[in-house]
């Protein structure tokens, strides 16, 4: 399935809630365990751009259709951030970009060293590297859906759930990006899928685990997947992720609950 | 839209710009005006010369990425909404191209390698570790870069408005946009190095490591001299450049002799 660049392009927006009823958070707002986990999701949109610094060490950006979408995504991902900053702007929590910007130095050495191992890996794979970072953007866009999806479903409050569904229905664009290009460099490179296979059972986590501390990331995987709803929705994501060439077989997300003890049932 | 000298006034408004980012200028571009006038060769050569350096845009942000400058998520927002305005610009002048049935391509040729600009050569692995060296006050050098940039930028679309009538009208819509990159960089450039006589440092450094406009490094040869004769190689070009220097120079802390470094490399 052929990924439209163009399409996509010309139809990339900000994500728009000026239309939604936000004082409905005035009467009606949001449970505590809700807005820390918005907190985290809006946290782990504004620092997307640090995710687009990984893929900019390797040389897809150069391919004009790679660098059109990271352009779009990157700005996309950084509206979620705005549009959840303005929920719990609503319940008196201010996300503002000082913040953001002290979470990102706590980062310390590792994030430092970060596009230095990122470029050398480049380096040496070449172009197989990117296969895998496409594969990886893939598991992020397909659990960061199910999660938004989820939210709007755990939560039930009109407004929010509107704006979630928004949302996610950009990731659904990502998500098919992301698929279609992990799926053609996977397919044509056994190495490209090993490298994938390997990257993905010994390093992936959860989205933002390794900006946010892990209070923070075992709290939204309870609140989202624990129970056989949330275990079901993350099979799904895991049977996604096994269609792709290379990566029958792996249960990363499934796997990323087992770890953190988050409860099947 | 803010004149870049208002930077004193209000500071930029970083949520503002991106609520009002601007996208396809398609609507914009009358083709059937453009093809019936027809275009120079020069003019043509000018606008693939443009082209191909903002489509570079997402180069110029992974070397800022790489650095401490990822850290500062109110620069980061700016540059998100910045790249995304470039990618439209070089969306516009692939339109123009298209009227008067351009080659598209890419310019390709060897690229001039001179000493002076081996680091703007430099891959990500060795800008990563000249930037943790250098640490988070890198942020002003590359402000300040990339402030001169919009500068040398907004010359040459001017310059591209006046030899060819058809496209003043789109020229000056480009020269409005990049009007406030230039307001957010300079305030950004200002307010760090006033700050910080480490930044002052760092930012000197860069421009005399610089090579103009940033990204010509991955320009061929021929096609970079054809941009400084066009653009700053005549009486009105010379006069620019050194409007570009004096402008540099007048920040806190850089001096003449940065200033005139700019010039000498932007007059051909």
């Amino acid at each position: 399935m052929a990924f439209d660049i163009d399409k996509y392009t010309a139809n990339s927006d900000a994500v728009a809630w000026g239309d939604l009823d936000f004082d409905t958070f005035d009467t009606d707002p949001l449970p505590p365990e809700s807005l820390r986990t918005l907190r985290y999701m809006c946290d782990i949109e504004y620092h997307t751009v640090c995710y687009l610094r990984d893929l900019l060490t390797t040389p897809s950006h150069k391919e004009p259709e790679v660098g059109a979408f990271m352009t779009m995504w990157n700005r996309e991902e950084f509206w979620h951030g705005e549009a959840l900053a303005a929920v719990l702007a609503k319940h008196g929590i201010t996300v503002d970009f000082d913040q953001l910007k002290a979470t990102r130095l706590k980062l310390g050495w590792k994030d430092r060293l970060d596009p230095i191992k990122q470029s050398v890996m480049g380096g040496l794979v070449g172009n197989d590297f990117v296969a895998v970072h496409m594969a990886w953007g893939a598991a992020n866009e397909w659990s960061a859906n199910a999660a938004y999806l989820r939210m709007a479903e755990l939560e039930g409050h009109p407004v929010l759930a509107e704006l979630l569904k928004r949302i996610a229905r950009q990731e659904t664009r990502h998500v098919a990006f992301y698929a279609s290009q992990a799926r053609d460099r996977l397919k044509d490179s056994k190495k490209a899928q090993k490298l994938a296979r390997f990257a993905l059972s010994r390093f992936w986590g959860p989205v933002g685990s390794g900006v946010q501390d892990d209070a923070e990331v075992t709290h939204v995987m309870n609140h989202l997947f624990g129970g056989a709803e949330g275990r079901k929705l993350v099979r799904d994501v895991d049977s996604h992720i096994a269609k792709l060439p290379g990566l029958e077989g792996l249960t990363i997300v499934e796997d990323s609950l087992e770890k953190r003890g988050v409860a099947a049932a | 839209m803010t004149p870049p000298e208002a930077t004193d006034t209000a500071p930029f408004d970083v949520r503002e710009f991106a609520r009002t980012a601007q996208a396809s200028h398609r609507a914009e571009v009358d083709q059937a005006a453009i093809a019936s006038s027809g275009l120079g060769d020069d003019v043509v050569h000018l606008i693939r010369v443009l082209r191909d350096l903002e489509r570079a845009t997402l180069n110029r942000m992974r070397n800022l990425l790489v650095t401490a400058t990822h850290k500062d998520a109110r620069v980061t927002a700016f540059l998100t909404t910045w790249a995304f305005e470039k990618f439209w610009i070089a969306d516009a002048l692939d339109a123009v191209l298209e009227a008067v049935d351009a080659d598209p391509a890419p310019l390709s040729g060897p690229l001039r390698r001179t000493g002076a600009e081996r680091a703007e050569r430099r891959g990500p692995i060795l800008r990563a570790i000249a930037g943790n060296i250098a640490g988070t006050q890198l942020v002003a050098a590359h402000m300040t870069t990339g402030l001169v940039d919009e500068w040398i930028s907004q010359v040459a679309y001017r310059r591209l408005g006046s030899a060819a009538s058809v496209l003043s009208g789109l020229a000056d819509r480009l020269v409005g946009l990049k009007d406030r990159h230039v307001t957010f960089l300079a305030e950004e450039a200002e307010r760090r190095l006033a700050q910080s006589a480490r930044a002052v440092k760092l930012a000197r450094k860069a421009i005399g490591q610089a090579a103009w406009p940033i990204g010509a490094v991955e320009i061929p040869a021929a096609d970079r001299s054809f941009f400084e004769s066009f653009v700053f190689g005549d009486a009105e070009g010379r006069a620019a450049a050194a409007r570009i220097g004096e402008r540099l120079a007048a920040l806190p802390g850089l001096g003449a002799a940065s200033g005139a470094t700019v010039t000498a490399r932007l007059v051909p």
